[in-house]
């Protein structure tokens, strides 16, 4: 399981959620996409405008079943893709005229990996992170390597250091993945879905990671994934998708209404409060 | 790592790139010329191919790039000139005796200057690129490019022309009109024979019309039922079925396997449908007829001796009643490429014979 | 942990710069004529301090005018095909890629054949004349690399994908068109050809064509160079490559331009050598890891030993007959590479 201790209960409590005095970091303002394979075609997929707000050391969930547009939104927020309206301001910067290099300083993407061509080892892997911080043609300089082994410890992955990316098991590659991210010291990390191939524990560790690493480092952490209880236990805010259509923003315990989530995930369920005040969602077998 | 000193290095490393790229030591234009003692006479004369050769007068030392200029230059008398000729000039026996330059379209261009030729006697079969490199390094490149029996006959002589024995040429050009004369007197009652010249069997390969091999073919009294430009046109057997010639020629270097192999093609399938092939009408030469030499008469003559042996029946200007036999088979053979296929070993293997 | 610096990567280069000075003296010292080693340093002075009236027989001309030169050409040529297939490894996310797989080798052919059907037309001077067939290789080489680059673009920007597949057509329909033009026209010079496509370096360039050569080697590989670390996260995978700040764009066009470049340049003087822009890259991120900074470099030095030794071996084995240069590449690397890698999994 974890290696490394854990020191605080699961669950932070929900009553102090986030400083009243921070600025906006992330603001997402009525963004909307539109892809048709085709240009004279209609669009095959279509993401209506969506507006929220998050701040520093803030965890925002996007929840929503398959093909609910929750990678397209995280692409938009990423600047990777240019939103049809809308913008998304981060610190005030539009993502998507960022220059290349400064996004990569600002925003930190962890997603589901190509397969590596050729093998490198984690230090390696973790350095890469780096890339944006130095001119062309450089090498790495001795903080660099500081900023990567920091970046290791951070995640517990300090033992894999010389291990070879192809030869680590699933968990481990996914915290050496998140050092890269933590490595290009950004102030905004997406997940896009980081706890599909992770065992229970495991998803766990990564969660109360990002908890750790939010509140110490003030990140701002967006994270799309399907779990619900996850989303619960963690998120600060959570947004609910359904075919391209935000649903509701807000905290967990306003957001997982029974009648919304039955409707938005197609199966009978119930909701309880549960002592730290956040929600637990339990699927009902079939009706 | 310090800005300015890496700027630095990377200065110093760039200037020492372009210093070496930009260098390469050239001895010719350093070293002045080795003969300026004597400035040697030059004369321009326009090759077969069209192009102006500054050639030096008078002609020492010649390489012959071509089996059929070297057997040439032989035949001129002129062997003592020759200083290095291909792996692949083996007639006469002598010329194999000669320092080799490698093959005809790999020679080593080292090995062609370390002779330290005047002259290199090339022809249509020799690389564009091995004509420039030599040129590049001072050494003139002569093209000959025959594509009929009277132009071997004065290519032969332009060329001893220009080697400076006329006589030579004016001889050797004589001879072989008296011959072709002689052989056109004695065919001229002959209906030409239909053939196939066999270059190859699988694929089948023949020769086009504007070849010096269909001349040779014609002025044996025969006809290549093979209409093409293509100088190594690729034909369909069945359409050699449906010409039916009379004869199929084949041409040799070596003698033994004639018979045997002409079994080995009679049994191949298709080849029963020709009835020169059920009939054994077949003629073998001397591959003397695949290079644009002097010696290609003797083979012509050849042929039409196995073709027409009627016409040698009797010598026209001797009435004697004495019959001369005369030979329907003889001692040649051709050898069969049964087993290699493919084009390019087919171009490769002519160009050896020529 | 232990990240590049520059100094490792210097110690690397003047090991194999040594390597490759050694295999040089050996190249310069065989051939159908003997050469001694100290007549040669002698020569070679001489020569850098332009004292050539000492020089007099046709052995200096041999070795300044045709070893020399062959030698220097084995350099670049390898150099380039070997950073240009780096490249294409990397641009492409392809293991098995080589220069040759996006179809510049096959156009150059095209071109050189073109030039070679046009040149008994045109009244050259000879100088000219020899220039025509490097010139229309070049022209043909660029043609299909332009051709391919819009083929292989998908919704505005190069992909991997759709641009290996057009490569490789556009590789085969070029291939058919030269058989065709092979076996259909009629005199000339082109059982030539079949030599050029094997690729040969027994033909010394004019001097212009080999300065190209050389200047073309260090802009395209310096610019290649430039995009190193940009390659190494390339490979890591594109849509990751662009989050940590890469310009994705911009780098796949700069290195696919470069890498065509060099190999059209290689390609015109020497046709199509093979097996050096494959095997080299893998040998050398064997010996010295993936990290671009290092293979560029190392690859370079190593495409140029390898076919230094390769063409010293094609000339000599069989002299004074020489053997095609592209069989004894093959002879040359492959060995070495599967040692390598038993070495590695072992």
């Amino acid at each position: 399981m974890s290696s490394y201790a854990r020191t605080s209960s699961a669950a932070r409590p929900l009553a102090d959620a986030g400083d009243p005095n921070s600025d906006i970091r992330l603001s997402v303002e009525q963004v909307s996409y539109a892809y048709s394979a085709n240009p004279s075609q209609a669009p095959l997929f279509t993401l209506e405008a969506t507006s929220f707000q998050v701040r520093p050391g803030e965890i925002v969930a996007i929840l929503g079943p398959n093909a609910s547009g929750k990678s397209t939104l995280l692409k938009l927020i990423a600047g990777a893709l240019e939103p049809l309206s809308g913008r998304v301001l981060l610190n005030g910067f539009v993502t998507h005229t960022l220059p290349h290099r400064t996004r990569g300083q600002r925003i930190a993407m962890v997603q589901q990996e190509s397969p590596l061509l050729f093998p490198s080892r984690a230090w390696e892997f973790v350095l890469q992170g780096r890339h944006a911080y130095g001119r062309t043609l450089r090498f790495e300089t001795a903080d660099d390597i500081l900023i990567a082994r920091n970046a290791l410890q951070q995640v517990g992955a300090e033992d894999l250091s010389d291990r070879w990316m192809d030869q680590i098991s699933g968990g481990e590659k996914q915290r050496v993945i998140l050092a890269r991210a933590l490595a290009q010291q950004p102030l905004l990390l997406l997940l896009d879905e980081p706890t599909l191939h992770l065992d229970i524990g495991a998803q766990v560790d990564l969660l109360e990671t990002l908890r750790r690493l939010a509140a110490a480092n003030r990140y701002t952490i967006v994270v799309v994934t399907h779990d619900l209880n996850l989303a619960g236990q963690y998120a600060d805010q959570v947004a609910i998708f359904q075919k391209g259509k935000c649903l509701r923003v807000g905290p967990p315990s306003t957001v997982f209404q029974r009648e919304l989530l039955e409707q938005v995930f197609q199966t009978p369920l119930t909701v309880e409060l549960g002592s730290s005040g956040r929600p637990r969602v339990t699927v009902l077998s079939a009706k | 790592m310090n800005t300015r000193r890496t700027n630095l290095a990377a200065g110093a490393l760039a200037a020492a790139l372009l210093y070496a790229a930009s260098c390469s030591p050239s001895v010719r234009a350093q070293t002045p010329n080795a003969n300026s003692a004597t400035a040697p006479l030059f004369k321009d004369f326009v090759d077969e191919a069209g192009r102006t050769v500054h050639v030096p007068q008078p002609v020492r030392r010649i390489v012959s790039l071509s089996p059929s200029l070297t057997e040439t230059i032989y035949a001129l008398g002129l062997q003592d000139r020759l200083v290095g000729d291909t792996d692949y000039c083996d007639y006469p026996p002598a010329a194999q005796k000669k320092p080799k330059v490698g093959g005809a379209i790999n020679p080593s261009i080292e090995q062609i200057v370390a002779l330290r030729p005047d002259l290199v006697l090339v022809t249509k079969l020799n690389r564009l690129e091995t004509v420039h490199a030599l040129g590049n390094l001072g050494i003139p490149s002569y093209a000959t490019d025959p594509h009929t029996v009277q132009e071997i006959v004065t290519s032969t002589e332009r060329l001893a022309d220009m080697l400076g024995a006329p006589e030579a040429g004016a001889s050797v050009a004589a001879g072989l009109e008296l011959h072709l004369a002689d052989l056109r007197q004695r065919l001229s009652a002959s209906i030409p024979r239909r053939v196939l010249f066999v270059v190859w069997a699988d694929p089948l390969i023949s020769v086009g019309k504007d070849t010096f091999i269909a001349d040779a073919l014609r002025l044996a009294g025969a006809a290549s039922i093979v209409d093409s430009s293509q100088d190594w046109p690729q034909i369909s057997l069945e359409e050699v079925v449906r010409l039916q010639p009379d004869y199929l020629v084949f041409a040799e270097s070596h003698s033994e396997t004639a018979k045997s192999d002409f079994d080995v093609l009679a049994e191949r399938p298709g080849w029963r449908g020709l009835d020169a092939v059920r009939n054994r009408r077949y003629a073998v030469i001397s591959d003397a007829v695949n290079r644009p030499a002097p010696r290609i008469v003797s083979a012509i003559e050849d042929l039409a001796k196995q073709l027409h042996p009627k016409a040698f029946s009797t010598r026209p200007e001797d009435e004697k009643n004495q019959k001369i036999p005369t030979t329907t088979q003889p001692q040649l053979s051709f050898r069969l490429m049964a087993s290699i296929g493919g084009w390019s070993a087919v171009l490769e293997d002519c160009a050896c014979a020529l | 942990m232990r990240p590049l610096t520059l100094s490792r990567l210097l110690a690397y280069c003047s090991v194999l710069a040594a390597i490759l000075f050694v295999v040089v003296v050996i190249a310069l010292k065989m051939g159908a004529v003997p050469v001694s080693l100290y007549g040669l340093g002698r020569d070679l002075l001489r020569v850098l301090f332009r004292q050539t009236s000492q020089l007099s027989s046709e052995y200096q001309l041999i070795i300044f005018d045709i070893r020399l030169p062959r030698i220097l050409l084995g350099i670049f040529v390898g150099a380039s095909l070997s950073v240009a297939g780096a490249s294409f490894q990397a641009l492409l996310r392809n293991p098995l890629a080589d220069p040759y797989v996006l179809g510049v080798s096959s156009g150059a052919a095209v071109g050189a054949i073109v030039a070679l059907i046009i040149e008994p037309h045109l009244a050259l001077a000879p100088a000219v004349a020899a220039l025509l067939t490097p010139i229309g290789a070049f022209l043909g080489a660029a043609l299909t690399v332009t051709a391919v680059y819009f083929l292989g673009l998908r919704q505005g920007q190069i992909d991997s994908g759709t641009l290996l597949l057009a490569g490789i057509i556009s590789a085969s329909f070029l291939s058919a068109i030269i058989m065709f033009f092979m076996s259909t026209l009629t005199g000339g010079n082109y059982r030539g050809m079949a030599f050029w496509m094997m690729g040969d370096l027994s033909t010394p360039p004019q001097r212009v064509v080999s300065l190209i050569l050389r200047f073309g080697f260090f802009l395209a590989a310096g610019a290649i160079y430039t995009t190193a670390g940009d390659l190494n996260l390339l490979l890591a995978g594109e849509k990751e490559a662009m989050h940590l700040g890469v310009d994705v764009r911009r780098v796949r066009l700069v290195v696919y331009l470069a890498a065509s470049l060099l190999t059209g340049l290689a390609v015109s003087v020497s046709g199509a050598i093979g097996y050096v822009g494959l095997l080299v890259p893998h040998v050398m991120r064997l010996i010295f890891g993936s990290d671009h900074r290092v293979l560029l470099p190392t690859a370079a030095f190593g495409g140029a030993i390898v076919l230094v030794v390769a063409d010293t071996l094609a000339r000599t084995v069989i002299s004074p007959s020489e053997l095609p240069v592209g069989a004894m590449t093959a002879i040359a690397g492959a060995p070495l590479f599967l040692y390598l890698m038993r070495r590695r999994l072992a």
